[in-house]
C-alpha cells in the first residue's frame, strides 16, 4: 500500500465496553448452571428431610443445623475425617517426591529406553481407573495391606502419578543446562542438586500436584469404597457419606450435610494455593 | 610452569570428530584467550578441560596431573558461564557459598571466603539480594564470586560478555584485566568470539578453526606476523584486506585490473594474495595510486575515518584516514600501498618477508 492511502476507519458494532458487559452475563450465566448443584446440596443440608423435596427453593425457611450435629456424631465423620486426612497427606507426600524424581530423571537424562517408558506412561492414562481396581485391591491383599489405613492411603497414591510425572519432566527439561554444571563444577551430588537446586525452581508445579493430589485424595470415590468394603472403620469421607444411604431409607439431610462438611477443607485450600495452582498449569501448558 | 597442558586433544561426538588433536601449553598464571568463529571448537576445547565433556582423545594435565577422568569439582577449576547460571532461588550469598556448604565446609569459613569474594568483586551491599533484582553487570560479578570462593587454580570463563550491552562489556572486560592482577598466580582460560576482548585481554591468544588450531601467540605477535590468510582475517579491526594476485611476468604481478605491481625477494615467486590493513593504504589523486576505485561508504569515527573503497573489479577495501579529512562518497580515489604488507602463497600461508615502503617504482599502470 502507498504510503499515502487514505484508510477508511469503520466503527464496531458494540463499544468495548458493551461487549465487556455482554460477555460477562453470558458467562455468569453459565457460571450458575455450573455450581447449582453445589448450591443444592448446601441448601439441602440445611432442611429437614421433609422440607428438601418441598419445592421451597435454595434459601431454606427453617434453616437449622440439626443435620450437621447428626453427621458428625452419628455417622462417625469425626473418624472417617482422620482417615481422610492420613489419606491424603500421606499420598499427597508420597506422589510429590516421587512423580518429582521420576519427573526429574525422565525429563533431563538422556538415556536408552526412555522414549518407551515416555510412551508405556502416557499410555496409562488411557486406562479408565475402572478397570485396575480389582488388580490394585488384589495386590494390597497379597502385601498383607488389604484392611489397612495404609493400603488405602497407598492404593490412593496412583489416581494421577503419571500426569504428575509428565508435569514435572516437561518442567525440569525447561531449565537451563548451565545450572545443573554450575552445580557439578562446585561438587555437588546428583541428589543434592535435585533437592536444592531443581526442586526449589519447580514450585508452581509442587504446588499444582499437591493440589491435585489433595482433591484427588479426598474426593476418590470408587477406590476407597471397594478397598474398605469388609472393614468400616477405615473409610474415608466419601465413602462414608454414602452410608448415610439406607436400605429402605435415604438420609438425604444427612447426607448432604456430611458431603458439605467433606468438601470444606478442599475448598479452603484451593482458595489459599490457587494463584500458585493456576500459575503453575499455565507454566507447563506454555512450557 | 605449566598451568594447563593440553596434548593431542580429540573429541568426537558419535563418528563425527570435532576437535582434531590440539595442542596447547598454559603457564601458571597466564590469561589466556581462546578465539575463533562459532563452531570452532573453544567451548567445546573449555568444557572439555572443565570436566563438562568427556575427552576422546589426547592428554589434559592441570598442575602436571593427568586429569581426563577426575571430576570437575577435584580438577581446581571453576568456570563462570556465559548465562552466569546462578541459582534463581538463592540469594548472592547463598549463590556463592553454595557449593562450599554442600560439600561440608565450615559456616564460618564459608562466611569467610564469601565476603572476600564479596569485596574484591565489590558486590558486599548485594549479598542479600536475589538474581533477579540484579543488572547483568552485577549477575556477571556474582558468578565470578561463585568461582573465586572456591581458591581454583585456573579460571574458565566462557563468553561471559557476550550478555551484556556494549558499554558495560567494555566496563566489565577492564575489570577482568584488574581482576587477574589481583588474583596473581591464578590461571586464566577465556573463550571468545570477540577478537577485541582477545587482543585486550590476552597474555597469550590461541586462534581456533574447525578444531584445529591455526596459531598461539601474543596478541600483538598475531596482529603483525599472522601466520596465514584465516588468522591475518581474524585478528585486528577492520578486516584486514586482501588483495588477489595474478601471475605476470617474472616478479610482475596483476591485479584483477589491468594495474601492475612488481615484488621483489627470495619468496617473491610463491606470492598469490598480499594483505593490507586498513592503515597500510592511502587514497591518492585518481591516477596516482596503484589502482583506482569509488569511494562507497565513509565511517566517521572523530578521530578516524573508514572509507570503503571498490575497485574497478567489484572488491570492497578499507582505507583509514586521519578524522577530519572528510572523504566525500562516491568520487573516484586512487588507493596506494604503503606502510607494512602481508604476504600469503596460493595456500594461504604467510610468508616472513614483507615490504614495509612500496616506492613510485613499483607502480605501473597499464
Amino acid at each position: 500500500m502507498p504510503h499515502d492511502a487514505s484508510v477508511s476507519i469503520r466503527p464496531p458494532v458494540l463499544s468495548p465496553r458493551m461487549r465487556r458487559v455482554l460477555i460477562s452475563v453470558v458467562l455468569a450465566a453459565v457460571c450458575a448452571v455450573w455450581i447449582y448443584p453445589l448450591l443444592w446440596m448446601v441448601s439441602a443440608s440445611l432442611k429437614d428431610n421433609a422440607a428438601i423435596f418441598a419445592n421451597e427453593g435454595l434459601i431454606p425457611e427453617r434453616p437449622s443445623f440439626e443435620n450437621y450435629v447428626r453427621a458428625w456424631k452419628e455417622a462417625n465423620i469425626g473418624s472417617y475425617f482422620f482417615n481422610t486426612v492420613f489419606v491424603t497427606v500421606g499420598s499427597v507426600i508420597l506422589v510429590t517426591i516421587a512423580s518429582s524424581m521420576m519427573g526429574y530423571v525422565l525429563g533431563r537424562r538422556r538415556f536408552v529406553g526412555r522414549g518407551l517408558i515416555f510412551a508405556l506412561i502416557a499410555f496409562t492414562i488411557f486406562v479408565p481407573q475402572g478397570y485396575t481396581i480389582i488388580p490394585v485391591f488384589d495386590l494390597l491383599t497379597r502385601m498383607g495391606l488389604g484392611q489397612s489405613l495404609w493400603g488405602v492411603m497407598l492404593a490412593t497414591c496412583g489416581g494421577s502419578f503419571v500426569i504428575f510425572v509428565l508435569l514435572f519432566a516437561g518442567y525440569f527439561s525447561q531449565i537451563p543446562n548451565e545450572l545443573e554444571e554450575a552445580a557439578k563444577m562446585d561438587g555437588v551430588s546428583f541428589i543434592k542438586t535435585f533437592w536444592f537446586v531443581m526442586l526449589p525452581l519447580a514450585r508452581p508445579i509442587v504446588v499444582t500436584v499437591v493440589v491435585m493430589q489433595t482433591l484427588y485424595a479426598w474426593n476418590d470415590f470408587l477406590l476407597p469404597l471397594v478397598v474398605t468394603l469388609a472393614n468400616p472403620s477405615i473409610r474415608t469421607l466419601s465413602v462414608g457419606v454414602y452410608a448415610f444411604r439406607g436400605e429402605n431409607f435415604i438420609d438425604w439431610g444427612g447426607m448432604t450435610a456430611a458431603s458439605t462438611i467433606s468438601i470444606l477443607p478442599v475448598v479452603i485450600l484451593f482458595l489459599f494455593l490457587q494463584r500458585y495452582f493456576i500459575d503453575g498449569l499455565a507454566g507447563a501448558v506454555k512450557g | 610452569m605449566t598451568g594447563v597442558s593440553l596434548k593431542d586433544i580429540k573429541k568426537s561426538y558419535g563418528g563425527l570428530e570435532v576437535v582434531h588433536g590440539v595442542d596447547i601449553e598454559i603457564d601458571k598464571g597466564e590469561f589466556v584467550v581462546f578465539v575463533g568463529p562459532s563452531g570452532c571448537g573453544k567451548s567445546t576445547l573449555l568444557r572439555m578441560i572443565a570436566g563438562l565433556e568427556e575427552i576422546t582423545g589426547g592428554d589434559l594435565k592441570i598442575h602436571g596431573q593427568r586429569v581426563n577422568d577426575v571430576d570437575p569439582s577435584n580438577r581446581g577449576v571453576a568456570m563462570v558461564f556465559q548465562t552466569y547460571a546462578l541459582y534463581p532461588h538463592m540469594t548472592v550469598d547463598q549463590n556463592m557459598g553454595f557449593g562450599l556448604r554442600m560439600n561440608g565446609t565450615p559456616k564460618a569459613e564459608v562466611a569467610k571466603r564469601v565476603s572476600e569474594a564479596a569485596k574484591i568483586l565489590q558486590i558486599e551491599e548485594l549479598l542479600d539480594r536475589k538474581p533477579k533484582q540484579l543488572s547483568g553487570g552485577q549477575r556477571q560479578r556474582v558468578a565470578i564470586g561463585r568461582a573465586i570462593v572456591r581458591h581454583p587454580q585456573v579460571f574458565l570463563f566462557d563468553e561471559p560478555l557476550s550478555n551484556l550491552d556494549a558499554e558495560l562489556r567494555v566496563a566489565t572486560r577492564l575489570e577482568l584485566a584488574k581482576l587477574h592482577q589481583k588474583l596473581a598466580g591464578s590461571t586464566m582460560i577465556y573463550v571468545t568470539h570477540d577478537q577485541v576482548e582477545a587482543m585486550t585481554l590476552a597474555d597469550k591468544i590461541v586462534v581456533l578453526r574447525k578444531g584445529r588450531v591455526e596459531q598461539i601467540g601474543e596478541p600483538m605477535e598475531l596482529y603483525e606476523n599472522p601466520a596465514n590468510l584465516f588468522v591475518a582475517g581474524f585478528i585486528g579491526s577492520p578486516k584486514m584486506n586482501f588483495l588477489d594476485l595474478e601471475g605476470g611476468e617474472g616478479l610482475t604481478f596483476r591485479f584483477k585490473d589491468a594495474s601492475t605491481v612488481a615484488l621483489s625477494g627470495d619468496a617473491a615467486a610463491q606470492t598469490a594474495v598480499l594483505g593490507l590493513r586498513a592503515d597500510q593504504m592511502t587514497l591518492s589523486e585518481p591516477d596516482e595510486g596503484h589502482f583506482a576505485g569509488t569511494v562507497s561508504v565513509v565511517e566517521r569515527l572523530g578521530d578516524s575515518e573508514f572509507v570503503y573503497v571498490t575497485t574497478e573489479w567489484g572488491q570492497e577495501l578499507v582505507v583509514r584516514v586521519p578524522g577530519g579529512t572528510n572523504t566525500q562518497m562516491g568520487v573516484l580515489t586512487g588507493v596506494v600501498l604503503s606502510g607494512r604488507t602481508h604476504f600469503f602463497d596460493g595456500e594461504g600461508r604467510s610468508f616472513p618477508v614483507f615490504r614495509s615502503l612500496w616506492t613510485k617504482a613499483d607502480i605501473n599502470r597499464g
